[in-house]
């Protein structure tokens, strides 16, 4: 009962196992370094559960095409919702859940890297989802949105108008809504987002946001 | 079940202070509930240990053939069992006195609040100076709650979409947020400090983020903070959810 | 270990590939199968603990092997090593694997009663494990919403955010059940009608009683669950609202007939885990099993009271507070059975003769570690302090420290001692033992930690505290940090575990038929076993544990020799 066969190679194999556990230990050294682009591609996995691994969004979680959008936009949302100037109201259900994600990056090395990959991602155009008169909107948006935003709606980084060309309308709506609502731009430090609160309120009802939303329709990315 | 003021006098006490009125008293359970098994365990595997080594297998060494049904063996089994039955009522009779005062009655509230959670934030209304709810003057916070140190509060639960758990791990208070309906319970701040409110029921992908802090805060302090942030011009802010865009299916703000 | 297969009384030409090992009706066989899908499983599972310990030790550094876990695969991580080792690696090898192999040889009979429905519930379970993996890979990726899958998170796309996974999972799991079901009728048929002429019900082994008590509480407490994840399937794929608040349903539905499965789920599994343990302890310390009757009866008791326990999962779920009170004391009753199951087991090595091979260090540390989980069982149970230890890695602690024990203790126990009867070769002893060392220790390293943290209020399913002050002190991170130390090492040391299993196989010493002097039937015939495993069937005079009977050449009495 009590004599068992002799183990040969008994100490390769314990020397197996121990250089296996130090080789394991030495593995977690050294992979940690990588560029800034492949840390941004890695940090967008953050985002992919709602914005798609291509940036196009997904209405039915509120989450908006962000495919291509300009990094400097990007980075300059990211740091308002760590900060708490954007998605801190109590009505903003869809900024409390984007709130939290940005909270995710902890350095601003990291948001500066994802938000240079989201640029990087080529745009996608989604099929308009409202209707309304677009001629009436032309000369909505360009009697109130495109001294900002630019007469093809391309954006101005010098005043901090981001691109709306492209952006979807129904997202595009959201915003305008919020912002007359005073639920985003509410921020005494969101100082855009204050001045485009009484600008959005120009837009008085509903069809005056559907039209001038029929016309970004019309423009190209 | 209050032991009386024996502070930071349990072991986990080192890591996290405690803050309400019933904080202690599963604190002093968590001890008592200690000591018990404690004894228990050590007694078992001290059993354990000595009968391998005593019996271990030594040179013509012959075994006892016991049946285990013989009576004076069998009461070295029964008279450990009855102790443990004595045990379990010595423990779950106050374990339900601390859960009684702390989840079934429910002391008179000085201020009630209401607590709702969504994915992935807390959000809190307040009353206003007037000391009542969904009046003009409520305060509506994102990620902070304010209350007054020795104030009995009553806090309204609800949820905005998903299955939550409401969690202040210094007030020791922690409660399920269920989506379509109010649960009410209350705590009683004694310390003033700031703590964390947590999230303890998985609810999906920010669910590590969903952080909130309680501010426990003086009288003073927190009248000031009212009247800071409860103006007539923020109360003007109109109290209806954010309009849903049409596409959006989620966004349903349940009251 | 095919040239030693012998066809006692048949004459069958050697099968080809597909029906050997596709169609092969022999428990053994199929035992087999479940036993190396479970290992496979438990590898994936370990595979996972490494990722998202890895992240709590250091986190946001990339994980060798992995990647930067981010919270989305946190969750799934999380998820999935929960389902895999509780589904797809504790049942299948505690119940199918050490069922299937050992109910005919120790009831001395050729095979199962049904064979063929014994092969459909491999093929079945071998199916849901493919669903599951496979839906590591669908769009969203795996499930992330907990184990427990709480609807309404679980019930809607828009909320988790993995509809497809949230899909196969579900289907995975009720396969899986289907699977265990069909195992279960047939396992409670064979002992109840295949026994050997002789054996009595007070004649079978323990261990036999034991999963067929766990099977029987499967089988009664499956019916609700599998009719709970119908409905949760329609809620996700059909738009139907039976968890849903909105439409007039209720989340809490779904919690009371998850939780009704899933508290006697634990004695399904710990069952057969003790009765692994009890065969053990009765051949190392050559010592009949201390009061076989009040054993028995003590099983039945733990069965029917895991049966009223289940809200004590959901104190602070929103039920009404007045249940908590009935459910405390329910709960707190069910530590008297397993404590008089545990006083038996100590009790059995007194007058013994102890020998500490491997299979008995196994055992008896089981019985060690089992202890400290059992105990911290009574923190969660009392409604009073689980108000502030519920969902905290305190339950975290508790928990492995009853499952590590069953999962993976007394498997380790069950490999080692049945291992010549399987394989027809003896395990390594030394590496045996180095294994056992190494496994033990770093458990403890692994979960004491947890408990401290959990007192501290670190709450579960957190891919980083950096969002929680109180839970973000270095002080705890060090505690995290020394925990995934201690898996690492764990996890390092069952490298020698698998070299020692696929080496013994080839060069270990070879097996006599009954290698450890035990009494019971399997160890009458050759190992391995033939097709069909008795020449002649059996007859039994005696019960299972007839060691060291004053007046006998011999210290232990076989069940099946006349005298």
């Amino acid at each position: 009962m009590r004599e068992y066969k002799k183990l040969a190679p008994r100490q390769i194999a314990l020397w197996t196992s121990f250089l296996i556990l130090f080789g394991w230990g030495l593995s977690g050294c050294g992979l940690g370094s990588t560029s800034a682009a492949m840390r941004g591609q890695q940090l967008f996995q953050n985002c992919v559960p709602c914005h798609q691994v291509d940036g196009s969004g997904n209405p039915q979680v509120g989450a908006p095409n962000i495919a291509g959008m300009k990094a400097w936009y990007v980075q300059a949302q990211l740091q308002k919702f760590r900060a708490g100037t954007r998605g801190m109201h109590f009505s903003d259900v869809e900024g409390m859940r984007m709130r939290p994600m940005a909270l995710s990056l902890i350095t601003d090395g990291d948001v500066t890297a994802v938000s240079a990959y989201v640029e990087t991602l080529p745009p996608v155009k989604h099929a308009p989802t409202l209707t309304g008169d677009a001629h009436a909107g032309d000369n909505q948006f360009h009697l109130v949105c495109a001294s900002c935003h630019g007469t093809n709606g391309e954006g101005n980084a010098d005043v901090k108008a981001p691109r709306l060309a492209g952006v979807d309308d129904w997202y595009l709506a959201t915003q305008l809504r919020k912002f007359k609502a005073g639920i985003r731009g509410n921020n005494s430090k969101d100082i855009e987002g204050r001045l485009m609160r009484p600008m959005a309120r120009i837009l008085t009802d509903e069809d005056a946001i559907r039209n001038v939303m029929a016309y970004l329709d019309t423009l190209k990315p | 079940m209050d032991f009386g003021e024996v502070t930071e006098a349990v072991m986990y006490e080192r890591y996290i202070t405690a803050a309400s009125t019933y904080a202690h008293s599963i604190d002093h359970l968590f001890l008592l509930i200690a000591a018990l098994v404690g004894f228990w365990l050590i007694v078992a595997e001290v059993v354990l240990f000595a009968l391998v080594f005593k019996f271990r297998e030594k040179e013509g060494q012959s075994t006892r053939y016991i049946t285990g049904e013989e009576k004076e063996l069998h009461r070295w089994i029964t008279i450990p069992h009855m102790l443990v039955i004595l045990c379990d009522i010595v423990i779950i009779v106050p374990a339900i006195l601390v859960w009684y005062n702390i989840k079934q009655a429910q002391p008179p509230a000085d201020r009630t609040v209401r607590v709702y959670a969504q994915q992935w934030a807390w959000s809190f209304q307040e009353p206003g100076p007037d000391g009542k709810l969904d009046t003009d003057d409520d305060v509506r916070t994102v990620g902070e709650l304010h209350v007054t140190v020795n104030t009995t509060y009553h806090f309204e639960l609800m949820s905005r979409d998903v299955v939550h758990s409401f969690a202040i791990p210094s007030f020791r208070l922690k409660q399920d947020a269920l989506p379509g309906r109010t649960i009410t319970g209350w705590f009683r701040p004694n310390r003033v400090g700031t703590y964390d409110i947590q999230c303890t029921q998985m609810c999906g992908l920010g669910h590590a983020l969903m952080a909130g802090r309680v501010i426990v805060e003086t009288q003073q302090d927190h009248a000031a903070w009212l009247m800071r942030n409860s103006n007539p011009s923020l109360a003007a802010q109109p109290a209806a959810p954010a309009p849903a865009p049409e596409s959006t299916t989620m966004a349903e703000v349940r009251r | 270990m095919s040239e030693q297969v012998q066809h006692a009384g048949h004459d069958h030409p050697e099968p080809g590939f597909f029906l050997k090992y596709c169609w092969s009706t022999d428990h053994k066989m199929i035992a087999m199968q479940y036993l190396f899908t479970g290992m496979a499983m438990a590898m994936i599972g370990g595979f996972l603990a490494y990722v998202f310990r890895m992240q709590q030790g250091f986190p946001n550094h990339y994980v060798p092997g992995f990647g930067l876990v981010t919270p989305g695969r946190y969750n799934e991580v999380v998820t999935m090593h929960g389902t895999i080792m509780i589904f797809w690696v504790a049942m299948p090898v505690l119940i199918a694997a050490f069922g299937n192999y050992l109910i005919p040889l120790m009831i001395g009979c050729d095979d199962m009663a049904f064979p063929r429905i014994n092969r459909l519930s491999y093929q079945i379970f071998l199916l849901s494990a493919i669903v599951l993996l496979g839906s590591f890979l669908v769009k969203g990726g795996a499930f992330g919403g907990a184990w427990t899958a709480y609807p309404p998170l679980s019930a809607s796309g828009a909320y988790n955010l993995t509809p497809i996974g949230a899909t196969l999972w579900l289907l995975a799991v009720a396969l899986e059940f289907v699977a265990f079901l069909l195992g279960g009728i047939n396992f409670t048929v064979t002992v109840m009608n295949s026994r050997a002429p002789g054996m009595k019900m007070f004649d079978i082994p323990i261990l036999i009683w034991m999963i067929v008590l766990a099977t029987v509480i499967f089988m009664a407490s499956a019916g609700p669950l599998i009719a709970g994840a119908v409905m949760l399937l329609f809620d996700q794929t059909m738009a139907t609202g039976f968890y849903d608040p909105v439409r007039g349903g209720d989340p809490l539905l779904w919690q009371h007939l998850f939780w009704f499965f899933g508290h006697p789920e634990v004695y399904v599994v710990l069952l057969p885990a003790m009765g692994i343990v009890a065969e053990i302890i009765a051949v190392f310390a050559r010592k009949k099993l201390f009061g076989y009757k009040s054993m028995l009866y003590s099983t039945w008791g733990v069965g029917i009271l895991s049966f009223v326990v289940w809200a004590h999962h959901q104190f602070v779920a929103g039920i009404d507070p007045r249940m908590a009170n009935v459910f405390t004391v329910t709960t707190l009753l069910i530590s008297i059975p397993v404590a008089e199951l545990v006083f038996l087991y100590i009790a059995t090595l007194y007058g013994g003769s102890i020998r500490l091979d491997t299979p008995m260090l196994w055992a008896l540390g089981f019985l060690a570690e089992f202890l400290i989980g059992g105990v911290t069982g009574i923190f969660l149970g009392s409604s009073g302090t689980d108000i502030y230890l519920h969902d905290t890695y305190f339950l975290i602690a508790h928990f492995h420290y009853t499952f590590v024990p069953i999962a993976i203790i007394s498997v380790f126990a069950g490999i080692t001692f049945w291992y010549p009867k399987m394989f027809g070769r003896m395990m390594n002893e030394t590496l045996g033992k180095i294994h056992f060392w190494g496994t033990v220790i770093p458990f403890n390293v692994i979960f004491i930690p947890l408990f401290m943290t959990g007192m501290a209020g670190d709450q579960r399913r957190i891919y980083s505290y950096a969002q929680f002050a109180e839970q973000s002190r270095p002080a705890l991170q060090h505690l995290r940090t020394t925990s995934t130390i201690g898996l690492l090492v764990m996890l390092s040391f069952q490298l020698i575990f698998i070299f020692n299993f696929f080496w013994s196989m080839r060069n270990g010493k070879r097996a006599e038929a009954n290698p450890w002097r035990s009494t019971t039937l399997e160890w009458t015939v050759p190992s391995p076993p033939p097709h069909g495993n008795f020449a002649e069937l059996p007859t039994v005079y005696r019960g299972p544990y007839e060691y060291g009977l004053p007046g006998r050449a011999d210290d232990y009495w076989p069940q099946n020799a006349p005298n």
